[in-house]
């Protein structure tokens, strides 16, 4: 008897996971083709408001301060080799490559994935996906596409912006609180950081972004009738999109630095 | 009744504007319609009737295509869309207006941005004051003209209903699905949108379709009257016939009377809390 159960709660994840490779593939090709629309410009418009826009506090205070931990976190470790001037480089290297872009995701994921999860599934319990549907339009194109498209653009941009305040905050402890001079604060940083790392952390935004938005519609638009409902697919969301963005982050870390060890050979020929 | 033509994906016209065919639809286990016929004329009003919880609403959603059935076909203007994709679908969709139960207005939009939506969406509006026209008409239909700038959580429930109305007729559609169209709202506020439907039929000569529970209403608004009873159709003709019909079943519905059986396991109900209710009082 606890086989055939057990069978059937697999047969149920499978189906599931296939529902939302659906979902997922019907996204990509409505928002890719929704880029040639000009109709949809006007909807991606006001979500890149929604969504980049009205993030950039957050994630500022959220890369400054992960700029000011850094620093008092690495000073004692440093100084105590008597290489704190470098304090800089280590600051930059790990706040452009892994922190800023991960920590950035991570907040946008709250701030973002759950007011999207909320916004679709309320609009589902109330039946205005189905009123959206019943007049002829295809709700990814006005719902999944619009959001899809702007967190893929700007989550990237929001990395930016957390990777300048992660380096400034950074700045700010080591000079004006634990005593570093500035020059060797920006020089270290300057021979340690190459522009590499830089596109590794603002690449990585368009995943965590498209991972984000797509699993935050997805369960918007399968969340179950009532608050109680919606409240639990806001947490799924939040809940997979963390885990999305962490194990993307491990296999993009994967990825990029086979890139760069193909790469590295014939740096020399440029 | 229903006679396919040589192609299973064709019937002929003259069936019915809509025609649905041994529609079954199972939830889990639970069969909610069980090989439903019919075959809805055009430019008339059939309402749907039933008890709450007995498939009405998921017996129209077949109709436009929101829910497909387990098995059973589904036509359009004698062309079968329940096999349709969702593009396909949509093309079918606009020759029918849908009125939700809750109105399902879009909340973050204006009831002037409501109107405009399934418009803006099919057709170019040359210039702003030809789109203020257009929803100027609309709501001048339904009695809501004035109200443009008001979001949905500014109205009340009889205005929602109303501009929701609005919305459903914005594409001149073919046919109109009324889902509980007079449900929560008072019985004078239940006329206004009842003669909202006569005078949609009369002016723009649609075909509708109405599920309610609400007798008033049924007798007022119907050519024909369906009921429907745990998944089947146990009940189809004139609102006179439905009325005089010698079917327990039918008359226990329309004349809103609780089954004996019903009426024992209430009184058992309170004898038991009562007593319950007494002996747990502390003295």
């Amino acid at each position: 008897m606890r086989m055939p159960a057990a069978a059937g709660r697999i047969a149920d994840h499978l189906e599931r996971l296939g529902e939302f490779g659906r979902f997922v593939w019907r996204a990509i090709v409505v928002s890719f083709f929704s880029c040639f629309k000009p109709a949809t410009y006007p909807l991606i418009w006001s979500q890149m408001y929604i969504i980049g826009v009205r993030s950039v506090p957050v994630i500022m205070i959220t890369g400054a301060f992960v700029g000011m931990t850094l620093a008092v976190q690495a000073y004692d470790q440093l100084a105590g080799m008597g290489l704190e001037e470098r304090l800089g480089a280590l600051i930059n290297i790990s706040g452009v490559k892994e922190l800023g872009p991960v920590l950035a995701a991570v907040m946008l994921a709250g701030r973002v994935g759950g007011a999207l999860t909320a916004e679709l599934g309320t609009m589902k319990v109330t039946e205005q996906i189905e009123a959206v549907k019943s007049m002829g339009v295809d709700p990814m194109y006005y719902l999944v596409a619009p959001r899809l498209l702007a967190c893929l653009l700007l989550a990237p941009v929001l990395i930016i912006y957390a990777d300048l305040l992660c380096s400034l905050g950074g700045y700010f402890v080591s000079v004006h609180v634990l005593g570093i001079s500035g020059r060797p604060y920006w020089d270290y940083s300057a021979s340690v950081v190459e522009l590499w790392d830089v596109s590794v952390g603002v690449i990585k935004g368009f995943f965590f972004g498209a991972a984000m938005a797509v699993i935050s519609c997805y369960k918007g638009f399968n969340c179950e009738d009532g608050a109680h409902g919606v409240g639990k697919a806001c947490t799924e969301a939040f809940v997979a999109s963390l885990i999305s963005i962490l194990a993307l982050d491990f296999m993009l870390v994967v990825i990029f630095k086979s890139i760069y060890n193909t790469l590295w050979p014939l740096r020399s020929m440029f | 009744m229903v006679k396919a033509s040589d192609s299973n994906n064709k019937i002929s016209k003259d069936d019915g504007i809509i025609v649905l065919r041994n529609v079954t639809r199972n939830f889990g286990q639970n069969i909610v319609l069980d090989k439903i016929n019919l075959a809805i004329e055009s430019g008339k009003t059939t309402v749907v009737i039933g008890p709450s919880g007995c498939g009405k609403t998921v017996l129209v959603k077949h109709i436009i295509g929101l829910l497909r059935p387990t098995s059973g076909q589904v036509f359009f203007k004698g062309k079968r869309i329940d096999n349709l994709n969702e593009d396909q679908l949509g093309k079918i969709r606009v020759h029918f207006g849908y009125l939700f139960q809750s109105g399902a207005l879009f909340d973050s939009l204006t009831v002037a941005g409501n109107i405009l939506f399934p418009i803006e969406h099919f057709f170019k509006i040359p210039s702003q004051k030809e789109a203020e026209e257009v929803v100027k008409i609309k709501l001048q239909m339904v009695g809501m003209d004035g109200f443009q700038e008001r979001y949905p959580s500014q109205l009340s429930g009889g205005q929602r209903k109303r501009v929701a109305l609005a919305r459903a007729i914005a594409l001149s559609p073919e046919v109109i699905i009324y889902d509980e169209p007079t449900t929560g709202l008072d019985p004078i506020r239940s006329d206004v949108i009842n003669e909202l439907i006569l005078k949609l039929k009369r002016e723009l000569k649609i075909t509708s379709v109405a599920v309610t529970h609400d007798m008033t209403s049924a007798y007022k608004i119907a050519d024909r009257i369906v009921m429907l009873h745990q998944g089947k159709i146990i009940a189809d003709g004139s609102a006179d016939y439905i009325r005089d019909i010698n079917n327990p079943v039918v008359q226990q519905f329309i004349n809103g009377q609780i089954s004996e059986e019903e009426l024992e396991i209430l009184r058992m109900r309170d004898s038991y809390d009562a007593t319950k209710l007494w002996t747990n009082i502390p003295r």
